[in-house]
């Protein structure tokens, strides 16, 4: 796992309060934003627990004694879904998928890679794809099976592969 | 096999095949992450044994050992499994690939035997009767005209050369002695090569054009 740099930001007390005024406090939150979005990348990671938030750096900067309020997490986590890097795992928002490339992003990442690789017109698992051998040089390897599986949907939608799902076995076919 | 590629075009286009496949990777799968297990546990041990050597415990030591020799020799096992797993899966997929193939050659086949269809032996052998008897009639035609034409050759041929000599004796009188008027200004000692080199110039220049 690399280590995250850290914007100024970070270090700014104010940064963890949500500001009243709307024009800062939009771009307030479009720091947040790209932040957020930083920090899974560089951790791949995908789950937002919003109870469990100040376990993570990410909210909780110990050396300045600062955390974001749930309520300021929710408002970016609801932003960065209305620009389709998040979406709610629950109906109680309180898990939330995070992802720094848009679900279309991955699944044209993934085809790319699949028609790189001839791999159109064969089947794969889950786990070839994201901890395969032949994918460890790839963008995608680690990611959260739940995101995949999202990302591969988009493709199901434009015909360029099929989910298979039978007993306990999952999988994907390329077209 | 024609069941198998039309059920493709339908909605799902995952086959059986695939399924299988998929089945078979999925085992793949599991043995490869037991083997990222034992392998963990294998290192973790022989830590702990060396651990055990450094407090002078070496009957734990070798108990931990002899552990990592039968995870070893499990692993190992493992291993030939993997691969009869992974030769199932190259054969299952090069199976789809041979059928493909063969899907291929039907269709060549038919869409031969519709060209074949629209043509009939009979038809054929009338049409190539034809062509010959006409090949024939053009090959006595053009016998007529060059049989003709090679008569008429020949007899101008030698009168046109008997003809043409006299000519080129006649020109070669004319110009021998024209020639040194022309050259008689450059110096004495060039005159006779170059009189020999005009000559056999003409010599070589008129027949071509004769033959033209």
């Amino acid at each position: 796992m690399a280590e995250i740099e850290w914007p100024w930001q970070y270090s700014f007390p104010p940064f963890f309060t949500l500001q009243p005024h709307a024009d800062t406090r939009a771009k307030q939150i479009a720091a947040w934003k790209s932040l957020v979005l930083e920090y899974y990348r560089i951790t791949k990671q995908a789950v937002v627990d919003v109870r469990e938030i100040h376990t993570n750096s990410l909210f909780n900067n110990t050396s300045i004694n600062r955390k974001l309020p749930s309520e300021a997490v929710l408002v970016i986590l609801e932003e960065l879904g209305k620009s389709g890097n998040a979406s709610p795992l629950d109906k109680t928002k309180q898990r939330w998928l995070v992802y720094w490339h848009t679900l279309e992003e991955w699944g044209d990442i993934i085809y790319n890679w699949a028609q790189e690789n001839g791999f159109i017109g064969s089947v794969c698992t889950f786990f070839e794809l994201t901890q395969g051998e032949d994918t460890s040089e790839q963008e995608f390897h680690g990611l959260d099976t739940e995101v995949l599986i999202r990302s591969l949907k988009t493709l199901e939608a434009a015909k360029k592969a099929e989910i298979i799902s039978f007993d306990d076995n999952q999988g994907v076919k390329f077209f | 096999m024609g069941i198998f590629f039309a059920k493709k075009k339908q909605p799902s286009r995952v086959t059986e095949q695939d399924k299988a496949i998929l089945q078979v990777k999925q085992t793949r799968d599991k043995i490869k992450q037991y083997q990222k297990k034992i392998e963990q546990s294998l290192e973790k041990e022989r830590l702990l044994a060396k651990e055990l050597l450094k407090n002078g415990r070496e009957d734990r030591a070798l108990l931990l050992l002899r552990k990592k020799k039968y995870q070893e020799q499990v692993l190992t096992r493992a291993d030939g499994q993997l691969e009869n797993l992974e030769r199932m899966v190259h054969d299952l997929e090069f199976a789809q690939v041979e059928m493909k193939v063969v899907d291929g050659l039907k269709t060549g086949n038919t869409a031969l035997k519709q060209l074949h269809a629209l043509l009939s032996i009979d038809e054929i052998e009338k049409v190539m009767d034809e062509t010959r008897e006409g090949i024939e009639k053009q090959r006595e035609i053009d016998e007529i005209l060059t049989s003709t034409f090679a008569v008429e050759e020949e007899i101008d041929e030698s009168e046109i050369e008997a003809e043409l000599d006299a000519l080129t004796e006649a020109d070669i009188n004319e110009k021998a002695p024209e020639i040194p008027k022309d050259v008689l200004l450059p110096d004495v000692p060039k005159e006779l090569p170059e009189e020999e080199k005009s000559r056999t110039k003409e010599k070589i220049q008129e027949p071509i054009a004769v033959m033209a």
